[in-house]
């Protein structure tokens, strides 16, 4: 059954909230989810661009008070 | 299609530049992108090792801002790339001779090693350079 992290990279400027996403990808199994939280929208950009040319999936991406939920799914 | 190599060759000692050449590095190398860095003339003065971060990097007035909004360390940037990427760092072995430092005067766990200009140069050929 697939699981789903939250890593909070708020307060952290690009490329750090991506960096924490990868490191925590590489601690999960095929199909698990990490939600990263980032105040930074350079990240809310360069994060599904980034799942998009490494061929992840990603799952959401929602804003709330300048915060950022960034879903995304281990696909490989 | 395999992705073109990145090489970027860092000269300058601004805390501007390298923390670029630190962005580009990781970003490009966990992207599956190989990238090789040469550090090489004044950016090796802040590569030395167990600098104090007060007087590790210097710079004009972005390089206060970062430090003030405590962005992430250059050198942190650097490591994260290696250990999540495909991320190669060189000393310039010019940059050693003059300074008279050998490799361990620089951050441990971070260089590939020595290497020639020539070399690098060599390697680079079909690959994108930028200087910095």
């Amino acid at each position: 059954m697939s699981q789903r992290t939250k890593i909070d990279a708020r307060g952290a400027f690009c490329p750090g909230p991506l960096m924490e996403l990868i490191a925590g990808l590489k601690l999960v199994n095929i199909g698990d989810e990490i939600e990263v939280l980032s105040s930074d929208k350079g990240s809310a950009n360069d994060i599904p661009e980034w799942v998009k040319k490494v061929h992840h999936e990603l799952v959401g991406i929602t804003q709330h008070d300048g915060v950022w939920s960034i879903v995304v799914r281990k696909a490989k | 299609m395999a992705a073109v190599p990145l090489y970027i060759l860092l000269c300058s000692g601004e805390h501007e530049k390298i923390h670029m050449a630190a962005m580009m590095a990781s970003v490009g190398a966990v992207s599956e992108r190989p990238v090789e860095v040469f550090v090489s003339m004044n950016a090796i003065m802040a590569f030395a090792r167990q600098k104090p971060d007060t007087n590790r990097y210097r710079g004009g007035a972005f390089s206060d801002l970062m430090k003030q909004k405590n962005v992430s360390d250059s050198i942190t940037l650097f490591r994260q790339g290696r250990e999540l990427g495909d991320l190669k760092i060189w000393a310039c072995s010019m940059a050693l001779d003059v300074t008279g430092w050998d490799e361990d005067r620089l951050e441990s766990d971070l260089f590939d090693g020595a290497l020639g200009l020539t070399k690098f140069l060599s390697d680079a050929e079909g690959g994108q350079f930028i200087t910095l």
